[in-house]
C-alpha cells in the first residue's frame, strides 16, 4: 500500500474552511430548531392518520434534535481547532509570551548573580579579617622554610612563568607578612629568595 | 494578549452549551400539553442571542487569524535565556553546597566529638 501523506493545508484555505463550518453549525442549529417549533405545532387536518402522522412528526423531532446536538458538537470541534491554530499561528502574542519570559528568567538570573557577589564580597571582607587575626596571632607563625599561602601561591606562579617569573624576597615577604596578609595586588617580584627587583635585573 | 483571545473561546465553548440546553428546553415545554407562552420566548430570544453572540466572536477570531497568520513555524526560543537562569541556579547551589560543608568544616573544628 503507498504511503499517503496528506499535505498541509494553506492558511487560507484553512481559515476559509474554518469559516464554512461555523456557517454551516450555525445554520444547522437555527435551521433544526425552527423545523422543531413548526413540527410541534398540531394541525388538524393531516394527509395520513393522525397516529401516522404522530410518529413521523416524531421521528423527524428526533433527527433535527440529533442535528442541533451534532451541530454543538462540531462548534465545540471548530473551537478547539481554532484554540490550536492561535497558538500556534498568533505571532504577536508568541513573541510577547517570549518577550516576557525572557525577561523573567534574566531578572531572575541578574538577582540570582548579583546576591552571590554580595555574598562573595562580604566574604572576602570575613575572610581579610580572619587572615589579618589568624596571621598576627601565635598560630600565624611561621620559620623561614613555612611560607603564607599566598607566599607560596605567589611562588608557585613565578617558577611556572616562562621568564622566571619576578623575583620576590622572603626576607621581604616575612617583613610584609608579620604585618598581615600579603595583598594579592602586589605584584609577586618583591617576594622570592629575598631578592628584590634588582636580582631579576642581574639575571641574564 | 494570547490569553485574552483563549479566554474568549473557552466563554465561547460555554455559550454553546447554553445552546443547546436552552434548546432541550425549548423541546421540553413543547411536550408538555399546555404551553407556558412566555417561558418559551424567553428561552428562544436566549437561544438566538447566545448564537449570534458565538457567531460573532467566532468569526472575529478568524478574521483576526486571518490578519496574522502566516503560515510559517514560529522560531522563537526562551532558550538562551532559560539555560542562563539554570547555569546561575547551578551556581547558587554549588555556593549553597560549598558554604555548608564549611559550616560543617568549621563545626568539627570547634567540637572535635561531633
Amino acid at each position: 500500500m503507498a504511503n499517503q501523506r496528506a499535505l498541509p493545508q494553506s492558511k487560507e484555505s484553512l481559515l476559509q474552511n474554518y469559516n464554512k463550518r461555523l456557517k454551516d453549525d450555525i445554520r444547522s442549529i437555527l435551521d433544526n430548531l425552527t423545523e422543531i417549533i413548526k413540527t410541534a405545532k398540531v394541525e388538524d387536518e393531516t394527509q395520513v392518520s393522525r397516529a401516522t402522522q404522530a410518529e413521523q412528526d416524531h421521528y423527524e423531532m428526533h433527527v433535527r434534535a440529533a442535528n442541533i446536538v451534532r451541530a454543538g458538537e462540531s462548534l465545540m470541534k471548530l473551537v478547539s481547532d481554532l484554540k490550536q491554530f492561535l497558538i500556534l499561528n498568533d505571532f504577536p502574542s508568541v513573541n510577547e509570551a517570549i518577550s516576557l519570559q525572557n525577561q523573567q528568567l534574566r531578572s531572575l538570573q541578574e538577582e540570582c548573580d548579583k546576591k552571590l557577589t554580595s555574598l562573595r564580597d562580604e566574604i572576602a571582607i570575613d575572610l581579610y579579617e580572619l587572615e589579618e587575626e589568624y596571621y598576627s596571632s601565635s598560630y600565624g607563625q611561621w620559620d623561614s622554610t613555612d611560607l603564607p599561602l599566598c607566599e607560596a601561591y605567589w611562588r608557585w606562579d613565578s617558577w611556572a612563568s616562562p621568564d622566571g617569573g619576578a623575583t620576590s624576597g622572603s626576607a621581604q615577604g616575612v617583613e610584609e607578612d608579620t604585618d598581615g596578609p600579603a595583598s594579592q595586588d602586589t605584584t609577586p617580584k618583591h617576594y622570592l629568595n629575598g631578592h628584590g627587583t634588582t636580582a631579576a635585573a642581574d639575571k641574564p | 494578549m494570547a490569553n485574552d483571545r483563549l479566554r474568549a473561546l473557552e466563554e465561547v465553548e460555554n455559550q454553546i452549551a447554553t445552546i443547546l440546553q436552552y434548546a432541550g428546553n425549548v423541546v421540553l415545554e413543547l411536550s408538555k400539553d399546555k404551553h407556558n407562552a412566555s417561558f418559551l420566548d424567553r428561552q428562544l430570544s436566549q437561544v438566538t442571542g447566545s448564537v449570534n453572540r458565538v457567531a460573532t466572536e467566532l468569526s472575529s477570531q478568524i478574521r483576526y487569524l486571518t490578519q496574522v497568520a502566516t503560515g510559517q513555524p514560529h522560531e522563537g526560543s526562551t532558550y538562551s535565556a532559560r539555560k542562563d537562569c539554570q547555569m546561575a541556579l547551578n551556581r547558587a547551589e554549588y555556593t549553597r553546597v560549598k558554604l555548608g560543608e564549611l559550616g560543617r568544616t568549621c563545626e568539627v573544628m570547634l567540637d572535635p566529638q561531633l
